[in-house]
Parts: structure tokens; C-alpha cells; sequence
């Protein structure tokens, strides 16, 4: 581990280190544009130059790698100079149309212009013009003056999706990014590019001018479109969501994530949303329902029970606890499958597992050692008399088979809810607090940031109501008491608690040996 | 002056690019010695000899091919051998004179190159303009074929070698080692960081050394004559001869083959036959000595230089003319030249030229030719001239690869040594009342 030097800092930071990452460790800051974590190095915006104690002159912090005694400085006059001047040659032919260009709020020119810039123009030259509003995939419009020519939108389409649409073409202060003539994008990260462009050169055509980004609020949360559970920022203003952005986590979807994912925070201002309860079609009050279901449940001989993978690991701990406290009787299965189609896997991110729990239900599932898959479902059906589902759209996951009363606890409208004796409404990935466990084995926090619609409720919480009408609440009212005691019962979540699931998540622990007769979890 | 004419022996004789031709004249003839050495000896000849890169940079050629990792450090990478034909710098004209009159010279310099270094395979890379050149260059390597010089097994050495030639299409930057080989892979002609340098990881990631062709032309004579024999050419740090293209206002321009250490004033007078106008030097204005990218000279700086590494780059504030021996591009300007129009016309070419990657160069170079067509069009002011000056060193040593410096050092020495000029454009001088 080399130890560096940064300003008056002493740092050891991991082999292969550059500097501004450990520069960052050090807790001080390096300007950058071209620069990112998760590209190679392009050393072209020189915005990252750097003193090197006892050099020959200024180099990049980005290309250098930290080796023991390497001591830089980010402070000298000679550094400051460096970056005004930076700035000031990429504004040269800037078009500085901030008002009306919706990077403003999150550009890297403007950030790094209030810090470093000289505040005072030289220009007194013609700017060169180029091509606006270039519409070069079906998420992103191109404004080749804003571009600064970092090259990340070129890296990202060579290194991550391999597809290699983006070149800079020309020379010198005509140089601009562009596609050979007649393409377009052809990849399903385009949202990405938006995202790493430092500047508004390329912006999302389904976000821009919707809202200026200063007005949004972030709330950390998991993409719930596939297994894979990709961080994201929730970004709503008073209660309405307006975008999901990646959130960096490097075990999982490190700065990225897909189109169809990143377009799924419509889904919370879905049409097809069920927001009230209903018996028999009518719409009743959500205590009416729960009402219901547990006059229902007393009244079946033979109860069935489907865990779901859209649900939270509290929600179907929720209703684990709750039939096998209450209902000795009940049989619980869990059914594989999607509820709609979607993009198939690919290696990048996208997962053709469409349920963000899937392994969080394994896991439990495991842990009970009684619950039944689809097939044994499929078996069980005739002499069930009332079938509970949670979220999954099990009658279209079945095909349609014909099934008993179901009562369903569920977020969108769908086949199940259509055939649903009972239905009660459960809210949206955003709208509630809980954790999913994603196809890694990560145990991924979610979090609420927005209020649930119309009478939506978190799964648990309307499965405690159940569970006390019935005699034995499952003690689930509150996410982290959920999650705690079932990480207190379940061998592989042993250690976490729901607070140290963090931002980042946590790995389920190893199996134990002597259990390795018990199908794996994940 | 007495020295032996190494570069341009065969110049002038008559079918001086035919292999039956120079063969006679001992082309090719060193090539058993070589291979009865081992190639660490003949690397220690060139390094022993002080031959330095003639491209530009000055680089001891020696230490440079000594920087090619161990063969069981490259992994079972093979090592390429790029001659540097990209011959693009304003001013200079010399490699095409190799290539065009002795082809075989350079032929023969990059075998023996190959040898040293283990290279299987090298390439010529040609400015795209050099159409002709390579065409002469793909006949001359088709008799070295033919003859068994080149290919499997030469002269049954064991030594094989395969030589290729390229053009590119047509970019000064391609001159730079890092952008050529960029070029030569089939990338867009840009620079690439250093490190990894080429010697190490160079074209398609294998090490690589570049060569400029003046360089590689010198080293069957070196192996001939031995290291000694070169060394006892020239003074100091800058031994053997040198190739000088001279252009402007002068009586006979042309490329002359020098001794390193010869004064600018005896080369002037007895090699360029004097200035085109007037007697002497009183004509003489300023000469850029080593291609359009080294600081510019002024005549008193002129007189009293020579043709030395060391005291061209010896800096102003110790007494030298802060500039560089460069390529040899010899760029003579008389009184007849308008200074301000010359740097424009310089700074139109780096404009054009950069590559565009990186921001200082990129944007720099392009807002420095405005401001200069402004000055030159009277539209400026004493600011705009600070702002020139402080646009070229926020350039300077800032950029990916040597272009950015490049284009800013005849800013910054033009506007230091011809400052009157360019104030007298914009209409200052008068007002300060100084002539």
C-alpha cells in the first residue's frame, strides 16, 4: 500500500490507487470532466493537472498512479491558474445557454466555473457553431456546441455496451462526437450517456424540461424492473417522481443502469395502479377488506398461500410468520416466473428474472423448508379453497389455470386482480421502507420517497393488521423490527440488522456445511 | 570544416535509389557484421556513437532502444520497429531527400535497427502526401526482397525481417510517435497518454520503438566506421552530421548535410550562398532554426549560434537564444518579413492541425489565430495581446502530447522578439511614441 501525499495529507491508499482517487480518500477534491471511475483513463481534459512535489511541471492526476513518497499539490497558485484556464477554453466556444439547457443544476461547467473560474471574459472572437438538438437515439438528444469532448459518451458505448456508435469526428475546435452517418444508438444503456455527460451535450429526451433539477429531492433506493437491483436516486418533487438516476455502487451495477429499468419509475404514476381495496369488484375501505380476508381465511378448510418476488423480504416474512402462527393448517408456495416480458438477459445489467426478489423468497423458502414451488402449486390447486398472493401475478405466471377465491395483496392491476375475490392495495417500490435481496445475494435496502397512492399500504403492514385479526400479529408494523427479527431467525442474515444494510447493501453470509442439504438460497 | 558526407553520399549519382547501384557503392555491406554480432553489441555501437533522434526531440537514439523490456518481461509480445516518415514539421524537408535518393540507406538502417532490437516486423509510416516517395520506397524494398536482404533467413542469419510501408492520411500530428502509432492501428491520428510510453507498450500494445528516418539512415555508417568515427564529427553533446533544410530568403536553399557544432553565420554565407537581398547580414532578420516549432531567433542571436543542441537550447536569461535545434527545418526571414503576418500564418496551420483531444490545444490554438487575424486586420488591442501571450503559456506543457508547446513557443517568442511589430499593428507604437 503506497503512501502519498496530498497538500499536507499522508494517505496509504490500495496498489493501482490514482490520484484522484486518493486524493478523494484524502478528502480533497480534484476537478475532472474526462475522468471516471468506471472508464478507462483519456487524460484529455486537463482539468485534473496537478503540481508534483519535486517534478519537472504540472501532470494529471488521473494518469498518475500513487507510488510510496509521491507527494502532489492541488492549492498552488500555479494549479489555480491551471484550472481557470481550462475553464476558460472549454467556454470559448461554449454557447453558455444555460437558461434554456437543462444540464443547468447539474453541470460540471457551471460547478466547476463557481469554484475555479476566472470570472471575467477575454473573448472577444466569433464561437464556433455547430449542429443542436440532434436526435441520435431513441433517449438522447445531442447539442454538439455544449460538448467539451471529454470522450466519456465514446468510452462508455467502446468499454461497457461494446457497441461502439460514438466517435469524435474532425479536428481541432470543430472536433464534435457523432455517429457514423445513418446510425443511431442501438443499446438499451442509452440513459447513461446523459448521465455521464459532465455537461449538456447529451440529455434525456424523457426528462428534459420536465424540471429543473435543483427543485428535486434524492431518496437512495433499488431499481425493482429485475433482479439484478441497481442503486438508484429516486429524484420526486412533492410527491411526484420524476426520474430514477444510477446510484454508484460497485458490487452491483457500479455507475450504470438500463433504459427499461431507469423508465420504470413510470410505473409509480401507472394508470394500472391498484390504489383501493375492493370485495366482490366493490370498493370498500382498506380495514373493510382486511375484514374480509380474515372472515374468509376462518371460513376455507384448505388454505393456500403464495409468497411474493415483487414483495419485500419484510412483507414475505410478514406473511410466513403469519400462517405459520396462525393457519397450522395452510400450505405456502412461491411461483417462479415474470409477470409481463421484458428485455432478455444480456451481461451487462439486465437480468431475465423480472421480480426483484426472487432470491430473497428462495432464501426464505429455504428457511422454512415447507414451501411449495410452482408445480407443487399447480398440484395443490384442486383441493385448495382460497389462495392469498402476495404482489405476484400468479394467475398469469399459472396460464390461467382455474383456481380458487383468491385473495390478493397486490401494487398494479393485473390478471390476479382482475380474478380477485379480495384485493388490497400495497405500495410501490418507492412508496415504502423494506429490502430486497437481489440475484447476487445482496441484501439491498429501499426507501420511501414519496407517500403511498390513494390507499396503498407497505405489504407488511397490512398483513400485521391480518395477523392480529387472527389472533397473532407477525409483528411487522415497522420495516426494521421485520427485518430485524427475521435476521435474528434466518442463518444467512445472520449479523444484519436493518441499519446496517446501509446504502450499499450487504452480502448474505455463507451457507453453513452442515446445511448444504437445504436447496441453496440463492 | 572537414567531415565525411554520411547521409548524402550517394545524393546526385545517377540511379542512387537502385539497389544494383548503391550496392556498388556498399549498401547492404554491412549486414554480415551485424550479424556476426550479438544485437546488445550493436545497440551498445549506436549508443557509444552519441547518435541523438533526429526528428526533433534530440533523444539519445541508444538509450531509447534500451528501453524495450527483457524478452522474458513482454510476455511473448513481439517488438515493432515504426520509422517516422511523417515528415510534416514547416520547414522541413529532409527525409523525403533520404527516401527519394538513397532509399536503400534507410532500408538498410532498419534491418540493422531490427537486428538490434529482436524486431520481427517494422513499418515505414509515410505522411499521406508522400504518395510518390512511397511508391519508391515499395520498389526499393522489392529488390531487397528479391536479393535476400529482406524476409526469412537473411543471408542466412536466421535473422528474419519484414518491412512494410504506410501512408497515412495526411495529419502533422501523425508525426508524433504516440499519434502515429495510433494512425497505424487504424484509430483516428490522436496521441495517446504517456505513460504507458511506446517502448514499452507502443503499437498494438507490444514495445515499440519509433525512429525518425534521419536517424535510422545514420546507422550503417555508424556500424562501419564505428562509434568512434561518429563521435569524432561535431562538438560536445551534438555529434555527427545533421541533415538542414533551408528555406526562405536566402541565395540557394536546399538541404545540406552539416558537422554538427557549425556556426549559423559560415552556414548562411558558405552553404546558402548569403541572404537573397543585400550585402552580408544586413538584410537578416530572424531564422527559425529547427522547424516551424522552435522559438524564433533574431539576427544578433543568429550570428552568434551554431548548429549545437546544447547552446540553442541554453534559456535567455543565460545568455543563450532559448530555442532548438528541432528537426533542422532552417527557416531564414529578412527585413522583407512582416512578422505578425508570419506567426498568423503559423498559428492558421497549429489551429488546423490540432488534433483536438485535449482542451488547452484544442480551443487554445483555434482563439489564438482569431486573435492573431484580428491583430493583423488592426482589430486589437494591447489586451488582446496579453491575452495572446497568456493564451500560449496556459498551452505550454499542458497538453497530452508536445503539439500544444508547439504551437505556443512561436507565439511566445515572436511576441517577446518582435514586440514592436505586432503593437505597431494595432496602431500602440505610435501612441507611445517609441519607434
Amino acid at each position: 500500500m503506497p503512501k502519498v501525499k496530498i497538500n499536507d495529507t499522508e494517505i496509504e491508499v490500495p496498489n493501482g490507487t490514482n490520484m484522484i482517487e486518493a486524493a478523494r480518500l484524502a478528502g480533497i477534491e480534484i476537478p475532472h470532466y474526462c475522468y471516471h471511475p468506471h472508464l478507462s483513463v483519456a487524460g484529455n481534459c486537463r482539468m485534473c493537472l496537478v503540481d508534483i512535489v519535486g517534478g519537472r511541471g504540472p501532470d494529471i492526476a488521473c494518469n498518475m498512479q500513487a507510488r510510496d513518497g509521491l507527494a502532489i499539490r492541488t492549492d498552488t497558485p500555479a494549479v489555480k491558474k491551471m484550472r481557470a484556464s481550462v475553464q476558460e477554453f472549454l467556454l470559448v466556444n461554449h454557447p453558455l445557454d444555460c437558461p434554456i439547457c437543462d444540464q443547468s443544476g447539474e453541470c460540471r461547467l457551471q460547478d466547476y466555473y463557481m469554484e475555479h473560474g476566472q470570472y471575467e471574459s477575454r473573448l472577444n472572437d466569433a464561437k464556433v457553431s455547430k449542429e443542436k438538438r440532434q436526435d441520435i437515439g431513441e433517449l438522447i438528444v445531442l447539442d454538439a456546441e455544449r460538448c467539451v469532448q471529454c470522450s466519456r459518451c465514446v468510452r462508455f458505448s467502446d468499454e461497457v455496451t461494446g457497441t461502439g456508435e460514438l466517435r469524435l469526428m474532425n479536428r481541432g475546435n470543430h472536433t464534435e462526437i457523432g455517429l457514423f452517418p445513418g446510425e443511431r444508438l442501438g443499446h438499451h444503456y442509452q440513459g447513461n450517456l446523459a448521465d455521464i455527460c459532465p455537461v449538456g451535450a447529451l440529455t434525456n429526451k424523457e426528462f428534459r424540461f420536465r424540471r429543473r433539477v435543483w427543485y428535486l429531492r434524492e431518496t437512495a433506493s433499488v431499481c425493482d424492473g429485475c433482479a439484478t437491483g441497481c442503486n438508484i436516486d429516486v429524484c420526486h418533487q412533492e410527491g411526484e417522481v420524476f426520474r430514477y438516476n444510477p446510484r454508484r455502487n460497485d458490487a452491483v451495477n457500479k455507475s450504470w443502469m438500463c433504459d427499461p429499468g431507469r423508465l420504470s419509475y413510470q410505473s409509480v404514476m401507472s394508470l394500472k395502479r391498484l390504489l383501493r381495496a375492493h370485495v366482490d369488484k366493490k370498493e370498500v375501505g382498506v380495514d373493510a377488506a382486511v375484514a374480509e380476508v380474515v372472515r374468509r381465511i376462518r371460513n376455507a378448510s384448505s388454505v393456500g398461500v403464495v409468497l411474493g418476488t415483487r414483495a419485500t423480504n419484510e412483507a414475505n416474512w410478514a406473511l410466513l410468520t403469519l400462517v405459520r402462527a396462525n393457519l397450522p393448517g395452510a400450505r405456502i408456495f412461491w411461483v417462479e416466473g415474470n409477470d409481463s416480458t421484458g428485455l432478455p438477459a444480456d451481461k451487462i445489467l439486465i437480468d431475465g428474472d423480472k421480480n426483484p426478489n426472487s432470491a430473497g423468497v428462495r432464501l426464505l423458502a429455504a428457511h422454512d423448508g415447507k414451501v411449495g414451488d410452482k408445480t407443487a402449486l399447480k398440484d395443490a390447486i384442486p383441493e385448495l379453497k382460497l389462495l392469498l398472493v402476495l404482489q405476484d401475478d400468479v394467475v398469469h405466471r399459472l396460464g390461467g389455470m382455474s383456481l380458487p377465491p383468491v385473495i390478493y395483496f397486490g401494487t398494479y392491476l393485473n390478471d390476479t386482480s382482475e380474478r380477485a375475490a379480495v384485493t388490497l392495495p400495497v405500495a410501490h417500490t418507492v412508496e415504502q421502507d423494506g429490502s430486497y435481496t437481489n440475484r447476487q445475494g445482496r441484501v439491498q435496502r429501499i426507501r420511501r420517497a414519496v407517500n403511498p397512492a390513494g390507499d396503498a399500504l407497505p405489504a407488511y403492514q397490512v398483513l400485521e393488521k391480518v395477523g392480529a385479526a387472527l389472533g397473532r400479529a407477525p409483528g411487522t408494523a415497522m420495516p426494521a423490527a421485520a427485518f430485524n427479527t427475521m435476521a435474528r431467525a434466518v442463518a444467512r442474515l445472520k449479523g444484519m440488522d436493518f441499519k446496517s444494510l446501509g446504502e450499499g447493501g450487504l452480502p448474505l453470509a455463507a451457507l453453513p456445511p452442515e446445511s448444504s442439504n437445504v436447496q441453496a438460497a440463492v | 570544416m572537414s567531415y565525411p558526407k554520411i547521409l548524402t553520399a550517394n545524393w546526385g549519382i545517377e540511379g542512387s535509389h537502385l539497389l544494383s547501384v548503391v550496392r556498388a557503392r556498399g549498401a547492404y555491406s554491412r549486414l554480415p557484421k551485424a550479424f556476426a554480432m550479438t544485437p546488445a553489441a550493436l545497440t551498445q555501437v549506436v549508443k557509444d556513437s552519441g547518435l541523438r533522434g533526429r526528428g526533433g526531440a534530440g533523444f539519445p537514439t541508444g538509450m531509447k532502444w534500451t528501453f524495450v523490456p527483457p524478452a522474458e518481461k513482454r510476455g511473448g509480445k513481439p517488438v515493432y520497429l515504426l520509422c517516422n516518415a511523417d515528415e510534416s514539421e514547416p520547414g522541413t524537408f529532409k527525409d523525403r531527400y533520404i527516401m527519394w535518393q538513397d532509399p536503400h540507406q534507410l532500408i538498410e538502417g532498419m534491418i540493422l535497427s531490427g537486428y538490434a532490437l529482436g524486431v520481427r516486423t517494422a513499418y515505414i509510416y509515410l505522411r499521406g502526401e508522400f504518395k510518390f516517395v512511397q511508391k519508391r520506397l515499395d520498389e526499393a524494398i522489392a529488390e531487397a526482397y528479391a536479393a535476400g536482404l529482406l524476409g526469412k533467413n537473411i543471408q542466412g542469419s536466421g535473422f528474419d525481417f519484414d518491412l512494410y510501408t504506410h501512408l497515412g492520411a495526411g495529419a502533422y500530428i501523425c508525426g508524433e510517435e504516440t499519434a502515429l502509432i495510433s494512425s497505424l492501428e487504424g484509430d483516428k491520428g490522436q496521441p495517446k497518454l504517456k505513460p504507458p510510453f511506446p517502448a514499452v507498450e507502443g503499437a498494438w500494445h507490444a514495445p515499440t520503438i519509433v525512429n525518425n528516418v534521419e536517424t535510422l539512415a545514420v546507422v550503417p555508417w555508424i556500424l562501419e566506421n564505428g562509434a568512434d568515427a561518429y563521435k569524432a564529427i561535431g562538438t560536445g553533446k551534438s555529434l555527427g552530421t545533421k541533415l538542414i533544410s533551408v528555406s526562405g530568403h536566402v541565395k540557394r536553399p536546399g538541404v545540406y548535410e552539416i558537422a554538427l557544432g557549425y556556426p549559423f553565420k559560415d552556414f548562411l554565407e558558405k552553404e546558402c550562398g548569403g541572404m537573397l537581398r543585400g550585402k552580408g547580414f544586413e538584410t537578416l532578420k530572424a531564422v527559425i532554426p529547427g522547424g516551424s516549432s522552435v522559438p524564433v531567433m533574431t539576427k544578433d542571436e543568429v550570428l552568434r549560434s551554431s548548429f549545437d543542441y546544447e547552446m540553442l537550447s541554453t534559456p535567455m536569461d543565460k545568455g543563450g537564444p532559448g530555442t532548438y535545434l528541432g528537426s533542422g527545418g532552417f527557416i531564414v526571414m529578412d527585413d522583407s518579413t512582416d512578422m505578425v503576418d508570419s506567426l498568423t500564418n503559423l498559428l492558421r496551420f497549429y489551429a488546423h492541425e490540432s488534433c483536438g483531444q485535449c482542451t488547452p490545444c484544442r480551443e487554445g490554438c483555434g482563439w489564438m489565430y482569431q486573435i492573431l487575424t484580428r491583430v493583423c486586420e488592426g482589430d486589437a488591442t494591447q489586451e488582446d495581446l496579453a491575452t495572446l501571450k497568456d493564451l500560449a503559456d496556459n498551452i505550454h506543457s499542458k497538453t497530452i502530447c508536445f503539439f500544444g508547446a508547439s504551437a505556443a513557443m512561436p507565439v511566445q517568442s515572436f511576441l517577446l522578439k518582435f514586440k514592436d511589430e505586432f503593437l505597431a499593428k494595432i496602431g500602440a507604437l505610435s501612441a507611445k511614441g517609441a519607434a
